[in-house]
């Protein structure tokens, strides 16, 4: 009885899934030719070559490296966060995990392919599968991502079960897609175990592999010898900058899904805020890793570092260091810092700054080490050219189309979890509440009040 | 089993180019340009890096020339992802065109920038493309290619010297620079062989190699120009 | 009838996910006898197999354990009313 009621409470999520409105077409059509632009770009970059692009030598590597580095920073977001929301028993996260989950998923594919795209000869990538070689960075990102990819996909699936399982029992069209993909899911207690058992696996699983997706995404960098790549704390630097972006990337979502789906309801004020301090606090752990890494450089004063260093503090990169810096610490920090600016409007403008900022941080790493070799050759600017652009304004495309479609079919607030936080975990929280204060007898009249 | 190496002499090195456009010719390297050129996208496999000392108006303008350094302790070679390029028992860091896939890592990981990428196919004018180098293979657009130390001139000269049924002869096997230099600045042999020529200028106070700081260990020496 | 091809499905999905986890654990092995063959560093790629090859049978034993998991238990409440039923008992 209790549940039919609920049912009925959440039916609004559904409500895009069931009914098509004649924006969605209008939505696809302009992805689609989008999309259908950057594939053409990119079809004359296979005919023609590399040299549609702006990359040159010493510059060899711009846009598609900043771009993969900087899509898989965004999907962290996901299941990282999601995972340790579930893992701490952040009763808030229930409205949350299904969307992080999904950017990880779609932003992971796209982010994955940008290699490929880099690539001078992608007819021949079969080489890799015949006499790759495990020695290089190159082989630990294709091992460490698709592990992350296969991980993030499978911990995006199991929770949908349930929810499938209403849409199927709801007879949801198309039907047979909704009967292949719940397994019989009906409920039972039994079931209920099994899931939640995975579940828990694979929350633990996913985190060491999401940490060391980045740390070996940030290895290609550190472990060659070049000024102002070498450096130890690579790693956790760009975990924490993709968990910071990641984040940010999540709350525009959030923001911008709450608007288009009318959400109101589900993501509330609340959520934004809690999502919001997180981001403050990774702001903060940005900046000091940026400042270790920064100070120990300058401090060395070794003449090819230097170089890189005053390149970006001083020479031609520093309107994008600067810039960057105001986006991923001043503006974050102001408007996150005071509460009166942390509203979601507030949130909404330090979330796009951040983004643009670790975008130009992706920037700044990739470029001006390649533009500052340590024999003297006189090296050109890069700029990135129209192909470059539009396979970039492509894939973001494609990441809006893979929210799209998956909004089409499947629910993107986990309503299962929902009613399950709806109907047991209130009673759930004042237990562990009452366990976290010291013993005395008045617990046990509070749990006999409770029942 | 021989230590390919080379001796670049500064004192009399005269900065005429004569290298490049030997190396130019007998590798068949891409001919790029002007606008191409401009934007970075010259292909030289011998560079020769102009170096200025001083200050305006007491300038010194110095020149070196700059082939792969053949390391031996090459960053190059272990970021490849599919073993395009290798370093041969010989010491010589080889490429090996078919097998590259182009993404440009090696280029990244070489601290002396010395490889250069084909970002459009070749296009050769009607009058050279008739005179093209039939040992060197023509490579396609969209991969890495350097200095071989003109590794097919090593096996000319061994299939020779196995028909002749004798070892190699010092100075039968020169790179194209080599050879080619006017004022003999570039001299080549085996370092391993102690009554080299080479082996003998390495010896010299003169003696420093590029960025010997970061241990790479080149093959190539430079003797430095005496006051 | 369309139940018995949808359960069909699920069982070639479950067949194709070993197909997938094992080629490519089967290719990190290979890679190893490649690392080996061109002298390279055996550690870098001992190293990532380790963690790799177990990886990847864990999240394909996983999905193994939840499908057939669910299909086994699904019978309780089948014949029952079942919009959605949370199974509270």
């Amino acid at each position: 009885m209790l549940a039919k009621q609920n049912n009925d409470l959440d039916d609004g999520l559904f409500y895009s899934i069931e009914y098509t409105s004649p924006k969605f077409y209008w939505v696809m059509f302009a992805l689609f030719v989008v999309i259908g632009f950057a594939a053409y770009s990119y079809l004359m970059q296979i005919i023609i070559g590399l040299g549609v692009t702006g990359l040159a030598q010493p510059v060899s590597w711009g846009f598609y490296i900043i771009n993969f580095v900087f899509f898989i920073g965004i999907s962290h977001a996901g299941t990282l966060i999601s995972a340790i929301l579930r893992l701490s028993k952040a009763e808030w996260r229930r409205p949350i995990t299904r969307m992080a989950e999904v950017i990880t998923a779609i932003v992971l594919a796209i982010g994955g392919l940008h290699p490929i795209i880099d690539l001078g000869q992608p007819g021949r990538m079969w080489n890799l599968v015949t006499s790759g070689r495990l020695q290089s960075p190159l082989l630990w990102d294709v091992t460490s991502i698709s592990a992350y990819f296969a991980a993030s996909t499978v911990y995006l699936y199991l929770p949908l079960i349930p929810d499938i399982a209403i849409l199927r029992d709801r007879g949801t069209k198309p039907q047979w897609l909704y009967e292949f993909l719940s397994w019989g899911w009906h409920g039972t207690p039994k079931q209920h175990h099994i899931l939640e058992r995975a579940i828990n696996i694979l929350m633990v699983m996913v985190i060491p592999i999401a940490v060391s997706v980045h740390t070996v995404i940030s290895y290609i960098f550190a472990m060659t010898i070049q000024p102002g790549w070498h450096s130890t704390i690579f790693g956790p630097y760009f975990v924490v900058g993709a968990i910071f972006s990641g984040i940010a990337a999540l709350l525009i979502m959030m923001i911008v899904l709450r608007k288009v789906y009318h959400l109101e309801n589900y993501l509330k004020e609340i959520h934004f805020n809690y999502l919001s301090i997180l981001l403050l606090i990774m702001s903060l752990l940005w900046f000091y890793f940026t400042f270790s890494e920064y100070l120990t450089t300058y401090y060395g004063n070794e003449p090819d570092e230097m170089r890189v260093f005053l390149y970006k503090f001083t020479g031609g990169f520093a309107p994008y260091f600067w810039a960057m810096f105001a986006c991923n610490f001043l503006v974050p920090v102001t408007i996150l810092a005071n509460k009166k600016t942390r509203r979601i409007k507030g949130i909404l403008i330090a979330s796009i700054s951040v983004v643009i900022g670790m975008w130009l941080e992706r920037l700044i790493i990739v470029v001006p080490s390649l533009a500052n070799p340590r024999l003297e050759y006189p090296t050109g600017i890069y700029i990135p050219s129209l192909t470059e652009w539009s396979v970039f304004i492509g894939a973001i495309a494609v990441f809006i189309l893979g929210f799209v479609l998956f909004a089409k079919f499947f629910p993107l607030i986990s309503v299962w979890e929902i009613k399950e936080g709806r109907e047991k975990s209130i009673s759930e929280v004042a237990h562990r509440l009452q366990s976290y204060l010291p013993d005395n007898h008045d617990e046990l009249e509070i749990e006999q009040a409770l029942k | 089993m021989a230590k390919w190496g080379m001796v670049i002499d500064l004192n009399k090195c005269t900065g005429c180019a004569e290298c490049v456009a030997a190396c130019k010719t007998e590798n068949n390297i891409a001919i790029v340009g002007k606008e191409q050129s401009e934007m970075g996208r010259t292909m030289l496999w011998m560079d020769i890096l102009t170096l200025y000392e001083g200050k305006y108006p007491d300038v010194k303008v110095r020149y070196l020339p700059r082939p792969c350094l053949h390391c031996d302790n090459p960053p190059c070679i272990k970021v490849c992802p599919v073993r395009a390029t290798y370093k041969n028992e010989e010491g010589i860091i080889a490429q090996v065109f078919p097998q590259c896939i182009g993404c440009r890592y090696c280029m990244a990981a070489c601290p002396y920038t010395v490889k250069c990428f084909n970002w459009t196919a070749p296009d050769w004018p009607d009058e050279m493309a008739a005179a093209l180098n039939p040992d060197v293979s023509a490579r396609p657009a969209g991969i890495v290619e350097k200095c071989t130390f003109c590794i097919h001139r090593l096996q000319k000269a061994k299939e020779q010297a196995a028909v002749e049924k004798r070892d190699i002869r010092p100075g039968e096997y020169l790179p194209a620079c080599a050879e080619s230099c006017p004022t003999r600045a570039i001299s080549f042999g085996d370092l391993d062989d102690p009554k080299s020529e080479v082996s003998g200028l390495i010896r010299s106070p003169r003696m420093f190699r590029l960025l010997e700081e970061i241990g790479t260990e080149p093959k190539v020496y430079y003797l430095s120009e005496s006051e | 009838m369309q139940s018995k091809l949808v359960r069909t499905l699920q069982f070639v999905s479950i067949a194709l996910i070993w197909i997938f986890v094992i080629s490519l654990d089967v290719w990190i092995v290979s890679l190893l006898f490649v690392a080996k063959k061109l002298n390279d560093s055996i550690n870098a790629s001992v190293g990532i197999g380790i963690i790799a090859i177990p990886l990847f049978l864990t999240i394909a034993a996983i999905l193994t354990y939840v499908f057939l998991g669910l299909r086994k238990y699904s019978g309780e409440t089948e014949s029952s009313d079942s919009a959605g039923g949370r199974g509270t008992k």
